[in-house]
């Protein structure tokens, strides 16, 4: 076991320096520079030559990839050209904001898809099974931005019962993000953000759940538990539904690494500051340090999901562990 | 017989050598650059227009979307390369004076590398932009402006297009709409209104809107157009660019012109930096100096390149001596170098000596200005907020001035609507939506002005056959610029043939946009043919004996 969780991280290590390396060339290979957002009719060489100096891109590009990593194994990611401030420093504003959102859409998502999943296999065939499962199946295929616009459309436009963006009312500023979280206005702010997200991401469970139940439902068990008289409630939720769990676990920790980079639509659509808008605004502006910082973050995040994911999974099954080791 | 057979046969001869010279090369098939739909609907829109109408004077023309990145590299670096592009020059107060456009657009000396990048080059041109740039009397000045803008008129070295809109909506219930100040060339979004506006109830925050984060704010970095907003309000310049459009004293209480070189100004006594202490004239040479300390403010550096010496006449005096004669530093160099305190940023340029770094880059926690707002918080991905300095000689009525960040402009408009935003600062949608939001509620009222900017087609000089000014004459006369300004630019643009906009009244050649060469489709055809260009099967060649030289973009 000792072996296999130390595989798991070795390989977490390698993939990490991967994405590192990838996400360095990547920007550098694409057209363009940072200098190409100053353009002015007052911009000259010389001043180009003063940026790409104080950004460090006039050094060649082994230097720049060994700085990088050098700065990297010490935990620094840079400053960013455009904001003035540590790449490090902007993303730990924005994370906590993209972490609450994806925890509170993923919890309610999988919570409501566990058990739906579960009373949709309950009742397969039924004419609420006819009618739920293509509605799980809209929302999920539906594009995040247009469903978000209807949620706007209808509870911020038309209702009025919600604010449209931002995570706090205008002028409101609360720095301290344990504050925030006690804020009822920052709750306020994170619904309709929360709720898209939510509509998004239940179908996955949702089906997931019930294509499990199906089939452990039909398992010898089962019959047997029939057998002895139990009630049909007491044979689904404390019979069937433990053991369908086991994958929607795994699809909730891989949900929680993919939506850290994956929300940036929904925060996007709300303008809700996090680490999806910053990841955006970096690429459009050719600010490398803080594309590559909110890149590697998003990796680090998926990545270390997926080894819990695997290191929950062996201690549950040893035989994920013994197979590794064959 | 005789007669008639020697005739016909003296014809057939004297037809000879004109079927002897048959037409040039095809013109090869051209690529016009754009901006992709999703990030400039408008533009995209307008360059598919230019297309259909180019095509009808029989050239291939393929609309080419690259992305902003992309688009900036191809036309900036690699000007060999490309055919024709769209592009822009967004209106900023600092234009108001047209020098620094009609300096840097069309001076042959910025072909390698500045702003000509269509790699205009004549010598005619050259000596009447620098002429009005050493031209003190405003008058003459003026007559020079006006014979540098027919002279592009007639060689068009690009095709202008127009001058946009500049759409903002307000809540008329909150604010007192007499109260707002409109600035030639900017609108009633201008930092007079911020200063001038008044209440009508008990909301005293003006909340405004952003579609873009700003960059860092500092008194040496220029943050984009959104972030200007805030720097403005925060830092003081000696002078400030009026209403009217002209340069008018702020920070300085006098500034005068004794000779075509020196200006003497007084600053106003009794300013305060936000953190209490008082603003001297050390620090007030320390701001005309800095910018030009090494390579450390390499975006303001070319503000300060032409001063030669800033010394101090007085406890609250100081004479600047410029190199050569310069008609605009009032507007291009004193009401754009923002006043900013020694104490503070002195040791930040001393500690930046021997390292890459720039002072552009650092950005104080909540940086000190002497301007009639001061910064309370700064969180560039969610909002900015200012509130009224009560020690400034032109306090604002407003209490605070909070510019709300949000990319999505539908949700924004909804923001308007509900009133969680009050004033629709940076509006990048559809015009007709706005119109249908103020007629569905009649407290939000829209406000348009002309802007300074414009919009045009590049044409790429150093390729054939943009390098022949008939040509180029007739792709300008081909565009239909009321079309493009009523259907690409929903009604939000007025037709525009230079790059100084009607907006700038003075410096503006009336009616100059009724006056491109030719003018029509049919008209575009005939600067053609006059030229040689033959049309065969539809297609334009070349005038006889004209290979195509130049490869296609790719």
């Amino acid at each position: 076991m000792a072996r296999h969780a130390l595989g798991r991280l070795l390989h977490l290590v390698l993939v990490l320096w991967v994405v590192a390396s990838l996400t360095f060339v990547m920007f550098r290979l694409m057209p363009g520079d940072p200098t190409l957002n100053f353009l002015s009719p007052t911009f000259s060489e010389e001043t180009r030559a003063a940026l790409l100096k104080s950004f460090g891109l006039d050094k060649s590009l082994w230097q720049q990839y060994i700085i990088y990593m050098g700065n990297l194994l010490r935990g620094e990611l840079g400053m960013s050209f455009l904001q003035g401030r540590s790449v490090v420093a902007i993303l730990l504003d924005a994370l906590p904001n993209t972490l609450l959102l994806t925890v509170v859409s993923l919890t309610i998502a999988y919570a409501f898809g566990v058990v739906a999943g579960a009373f949709l296999a309950f009742r397969r065939g039924s004419v609420v099974e006819a009618a739920a499962i293509p509605a799980a199946l809209a929302t999920r295929a539906a594009p995040e931005f247009w469903l978000g616009m209807l949620v706007l459309a209808g509870l911020a436009f038309q209702a009025g019962w919600f604010p449209t963006g931002g995570a706090l009312s205008p002028g409101r500023e609360i720095d301290n993000f344990a504050d925030r979280v006690i804020s009822g206005d920052f709750w306020w702010h994170l619904a309709l953000p929360a709720l898209t997200l939510t509509l998004y991401l239940q179908g996955l469970p949702l089906l997931l759940m019930r294509a499990t139940m199906l089939e452990v439902l039909n398992d010898e068990f089962i019959v047997m538990a029939r057998m002895k008289g139990l009630s049909r409630w007491a044979i689904v939720m404390r019979h069937a539904a433990r053991n369908a769990l086991l994958p929607v676990v795994t699809a909730f920790a891989l949900g929680l690494g993919a939506s850290v980079g994956g929300n940036v639509v929904v925060e996007t659509v709300f303008a809700w500051p996090g680490i999806g808008r910053v990841l955006v605004q970096a690429v459009q502006s050719a600010d490398y340090p803080l594309a590559q910082g909110a890149f590697l973050l998003i990796a680090f995040v998926l990545v270390t999901m997926n080894t819990v994911a695997d290191l929950v999974y062996a201690a549950l099954d040893p035989r994920v562990a013994v197979g590794a080791r064959r | 017989m005789k007669r008639w057979l020697l005739a016909v046969g003296m014809t057939a001869f004297s037809a000879i050598p004109a079927l002897a010279q048959p037409a040039g090369d095809p013109v090869r098939p051209l690529v016009l650059l754009a901006q992709p739909q999703a990030a400039a609907p408008q533009d995209f829109q307008a360059a598919e227009m230019v297309a259909e109408a180019w095509k009808q004077l029989g050239l291939q023309v393929q609309v080419r979307p690259l992305p902003s990145q992309q688009f900036n590299q191809v036309v900036w670096y690699e000007r060999q390369r490309w055919d024709a592009t769209t592009w822009q020059m967004v209106g900023r107060p600092e234009r108001s004076d047209p020098d620094e456009l009609t300096y840097n657009l069309y001076v042959s000396a910025n072909i390698a590398n500045g702003y000509d990048f269509v790699g205009y080059n004549n010598p005619e041109y050259d000596r009447l932009a620098k002429a009005q740039r050493e031209e003190l009397d405003v008058n003459k000045r003026r007559a020079l402006i006006i014979q540098a803008q027919e002279l592009i008129n007639r060689d068009q070295p690009q095709g202008f297009m127009v001058h946009p809109k500049n759409l903002v909506a307000f809540n008329a219930s909150v604010w007192d709409e007499s109260s707002m100040v409109s600035q030639a060339g900017i609108g009633v979004r201008s930092f007079w209104t911020w200063i001038a506006l008044k209440p009508k109830g008990a909301q005293k925050d003006v909340i405004l809107n952003s579609t873009s984060s700003p960059t860092n704010l500092s008194p040496f970095n220029i943050p984009g157009a959104q972030g200007s907003w805030a720097t403005e309000l925060v830092w003081d310049r000696f002078m400030r660019i009026g209403p009217d459009g002209l340069p008018r004293p702020w920070a300085a209480e006098t500034v005068t012109r004794p000779t075509a070189t020196t200006v003497e100004l007084t600053l106003r006594s009794g300013m305060k930096w936000h953190n209490g202490t008082p603003v001297t004239i050390d620090d007030a040479v320390f701001s005309l100096e800095a910018p030009g300390y090494g390579d450390k403010s390499p975006m303001y550096r070319p503000f300060v390149a032409n001063i030669a010496k800033v010394e101090t006449t007085g406890p609250m005096s100081l004479r600047i001596t410029l190199k050569r004669p310069d008609a605009a530093f009032l507007v291009s160099s004193l009401s754009k170098l923002n006043l900013a305190p020694q104490k503070i940023w002195a040791p930040i340029f001393e500690g930046l000596k021997n390292k890459p770094e720039t002072a552009e880059t650092i950005m104080e926690k909540l940086p000190i200005g002497s301007g009639p707002f001061r910064f309370v918080s700064v969180n560039l991905n969610e909002q900015i907020v200012l509130e009224a300095n009560p020690d400034h000689w032109a306090k604002p009525n407003i209490r605070r001035w909070i510019m709300r960040i949000s990319p999505n402009i539908e949700a924004t408009m909804g923001a308007l609507k509900s009133g969680e935003i009050n004033f629709l600062s940076d509006y990048t949608g559809d015009p007709a939506l706005l119109a249908d939001l103020a007629k569905s509620n009649p407290n939000i009222k829209v406000a348009e002005a002309l802007d300074i900017g414009f919009k045009y087609i590049a044409y790429n000089e150093r390729r054939t056959p943009f390098n022949d000014v008939a040509f180029r004459r007739a792709l300008s006369a081909a565009m239909d610029r009321e079309a493009l300004a009523s259907d690409a630019f929903g009604g939000a643009a007025v037709p525009a043939n230079s790059w100084i906009s009607p907006a700038l009244g003075f410096w503006a050649d009336p009616g100059i946009d009724k006056r491109v060469p030719g003018g029509t489709v049919e008209a575009a055809k005939k600067i053609l043919k006059d030229a040689g260009y033959v049309l065969i099967n539809g297609r334009l060649h070349y005038p006889p004996g004209v290979k195509e030289t130049t490869p296609v973009y790719q």
